[in-house]
């Protein structure tokens, strides 16, 4: 763990960029049809139960990280290991928002560009901030959080102006229920929320650790629902077959806009939203994996590891599937629930259970 | 290597890729397509006719309007077996490369419309990253797409803008026309309870000499570009033409009239009363009759008396009730006459369909399937109007009035 201190203001910005990301710019619980809206705020909720049991395990142990304390609960072979897998999940995790946000930008702004120099330039950019620290990284949130704020202000207006909302699109709601709970616990409590789990590496350098409950909740309710707010958009203006059909629904709703014949084309919003969001969830991931690695094997400057890591982001983002519907299916169908639905929430569960009963043995 | 030479040697490392010319693509070399027209040819080929803006020929600001000695615009022709061969064969021809992010105008004509339907056609444009969903697609009538794009128009330099604006005018102004996009038109498409709507096009004169400059050098042109009608469309195939009175009704009961004209017949004076829509308000109810599908359309018209050609006491409110009754009749009448023709050619072009899904999704499970063909034609609609005369322009009485009252 490095020597540093982050503000409870600063959390919150983090928390919201970190969830916001690619969750605003691909399909989100789509498989929930018009009812994805619903989805995503059930998903909050449930969400914010699954942050209290991370805050649970972080009360127990509130100066360490993640990644050391399953080796004070489950032993040192067992922790050890638990924790590097624990890495594992998250440099994949960077690869994979990497990948994503490398397609994006490429299939429909730079059409020739090699997928590798996309990548490799938003990659050194990671590289250069998390080598800073995660003072420099929360900095960067608060300047790109002002920008982001602007950007969803403009973009609302524009769209309220040009009269494409169109309600009846939401409509009928609740069609198929079971299909919404459905959707929630395959694929939206851990595309965005449950990845709050790398926040456990986080907790330990906030300066006002009393202000955590209320900071988290609160960036994650925002969260929560600025991304139905989102989704309800897209619906109310694109109509749902042609979401389905979208890679990128937020780009088309921005590409509709046509305000007085001059104000369109707006697609810039859209790679604005792309970079920051892309570049801030790619960085909290690689940083955790950094400081993790550093505390699992002693390493005295933690900052010699970004490139490393770095590189090794970028190396996985590029084979870890041949396409992009290959990558999209997997993070629909395998990655969720043989992946994320452990690390996210058995194993934490299983951890808080553990800690539970060694300290009442105290 | 020192140390503190790697930054630098990183910066300098970086300056090739972020100064952003990877695929560039200098404006000369861009040929900025405004319409884009597809013709079939009878081996089954596509004919593709390219409207380009010639840049030297479109008087810029600076130049105060006035216009070149040339043609604003240049047209080109390719064949293909898709949409997408036909734009490649063509840059070769024009040796640039086309350019369609402000591609505005999609032109397809009648008989690929009818024979081959969208379908095929579409996806290319949907799919690729330059073309835009908000583009406007329009059928030629009677004449080759080719042929439409390549008329030259006077006030407007742009050909494919001035029939954008026409469409939009014809739409406003008539209340006759609907300006359908790619997105709309695709949506539409696509769900079970509703069918697309594309405006028409047709020219009027000698096509020929509409292509050259003396089009352009004398005050009524030899050709023009008119706005005609509706294609009703149906599993992606143009099925049907709506025109007059009866795209006027179409338009009712859609909710899209904005300052349409009505014009009602008078003591056996024909036409004799106009009225212009001010405001306008349809709702569309569905509910469930006997386990049937039962429609009820109400309009609700606010407007201004705006033409009388008989005397008529207007400053009687009682006379007043009574040419409202009139407008009522007319334009539940249009509204009615519309909705039989979309029933006997079984397209439910009002969306009836995802109204009924909307508001009963678990009865809308057993029709969906055989909605276009079963229970649309037979569906009970409904129609109600309510019609105001909020005002009566700048007079009360007709001077008409006063005429008659001298002759008695």
């Amino acid at each position: 763990m490095e020597k540093a201190k982050i503000s409870t203001s600063q959390l919150f910005i983090v928390m919201i960029l970190f969830q916001l990301s690619n969750s605003l710019l691909i399909p989100l619980a789509m498989r929930a049809g018009r009812d994805s809206w619903l989805a995503i705020l059930i998903a909050t909720a449930i969400s914010i139960f699954l942050f209290f049991i991370y805050r649970a395990l972080y009360l127990y142990y509130p100066s360490l990280l993640l990644t050391d304390y399953t080796e004070k609960l489950i032993g040192k072979v067992l922790g050890r290991t638990l924790a590097f897998l624990y890495i594992l999940f998250f440099l994949y995790s960077a690869a994979r928002v990497l990948r994503e946000f490398g397609v994006m930008l490429l299939s429909f702004a730079f059409p020739e560009t090699p997928l590798f120099v996309a990548s490799a330039l938003m990659i050194l950019v990671v590289i250069y901030t998390i080598y800073k620290g995660i003072e420099v990284v929360a900095r960067t949130g608060e300047l790109l959080f002002v920008v982001m704020l602007m950007l969803a202000f403009f973009l609302f207006l524009l769209i309220a102006i040009s009269g494409l909302i169109d309600i009846s699109n939401l409509r009928p709601t609740l069609e198929d229920s079971p299909k919404i709970l459905k959707t929630v616990f395959t694929e939206t409590l851990y595309v965005p929320f449950g990845e709050i789990i790398v926040f456990t590496m986080i907790f330990p350098y906030l300066n006002q650790a009393k202000k955590l409950k209320k900071t988290a909740v609160a960036a994650i309710s925002i969260t929560g629902v600025a991304l139905a707010f989102t989704t309800i958009l897209n619906i109310s203006v694109l109509g749902v077959p042609l979401i389905e059909r979208s890679l990128f629904p937020l780009l088309t709703t921005i590409q509709s806009i046509e305000v007085g014949e001059f104000l369109e084309r707006l697609d810039v919003i859209f790679i604005l939203a792309l970079i920051i969001g892309g570049f801030f969830k790619v960085a909290v991931y690689t940083y955790c994996a950094l400081i993790g690695t550093a505390s699992l094997f002693n390493i005295k400057e933690p900052s010699k590891l970004a490139y490393p890591l770095g590189i090794t982001v970028l190396f996985t983002s590029m084979v870890i599937a041949s396409n992009y519907s290959q990558h999209i299916e997997e993070g629909l169908n395998a990655f969720p629930i043989y992946v994320q639905l452990p690390f996210q929430i058995i194993l934490p569960v299983f951890l808080l259970f553990i800690a539970f009963i060694k300290n009442r043995k105290k | 290597m020192s140390r503190k030479w790697i930054i630098p040697f990183f910066m300098a490392a970086c300056l090739p890729f972020l100064s952003g010319c990877w695929s560039s693509i200098e404006l000369k070399e861009l040929a900025i397509v405004s319409a884009y027209a597809l013709d079939k040819k009878e081996d089954g080929t596509y004919v593709g006719t390219f409207q380009l803006i010639n840049p030297m020929n479109v008087p810029g600001a600076l130049q105060g309007g006035a216009s070149g000695q040339n043609p604003s615009i240049a047209t080109y022709t390719a064949t293909g077996d898709n949409p997408l061969e036909v734009a490649d064969r063509a840059s070769t021809i024009v040796s640039r490369d086309l350019y369609f992010a402000h591609t505005s105008l999609l032109v397809i004509s009648e008989e690929l419309a009818r024979e081959e339907g969208l379908s095929s056609i579409l996806d290319a444009m949907e799919r690729g990253i330059e073309f835009r969903t908000t583009t406007k697609i329009v059928i030629s009538r009677d004449v080759k797409a080719g042929e439409f794009v390549q008329v030259l128009t006077a006030i407007d330099q742009v050909p494919a803008e001035k029939a954008i604006k026409s469409l939009e005018f014809t739409e406003e102004l008539y209340g006759e026309n609907i300006a359908t996009n790619l997105q709309k038109f695709i949506n539409a498409a696509v769900s079970t309870g509703k069918e697309p709507l594309v405006s028409g096009f047709s020219v009027e004169g000698d096509i020929e000499k509409a292509k050259t400059m003396e089009q352009l050098q004398s005050s009524d042109g030899s050709a023009t570009i008119k706005v005609n009608g509706m294609g009703v469309f149906k599993e992606g195939k143009l099925v049907n033409w709506i025109d007059g009175e009866k795209s006027e009704g179409t338009l009712w009961v859609l909710d899209q009239i904005r300052q349409a004209p009505v014009n009602i017949d008078w003591e056996n004076h024909e036409d004799a009363i106009s009225y212009k829509v001010v405001r306008q308000k349809t709702n569309v109810a569905t509910k469930i009759k006997d386990g049937k599908p039962a429609i009820s359309v109400h309009i609700r018209a606010e407007g201004d008396l705006r033409v009388i050609e008989v005397p008529v006491d207007i400053t009687n409110p009682h006379v007043l009730f009574r040419i409202e009754g009139a407008l009522q009749q007319k334009i539940q009448a249009e509204a009615k006459a519309a909705i039989e023709v979309a029933q006997k050619t079984k397209t439910d072009i009002f969306g009836f369909g995802e109204k009924l899904h909307h508001s009963e999704p678990k009865v809308w499970q057993q029709f969906e399937k055989e909605w276009q063909d079963v229970y649309f034609p037979a569906l009970d609609v409904d129609v109600t109007v309510e019609a105001f005369i909020r005002r009566t322009g700048m007079r009360n009485n007709p001077y008409l009035f006063d005429l008659n009252k001298k002759s008695e």
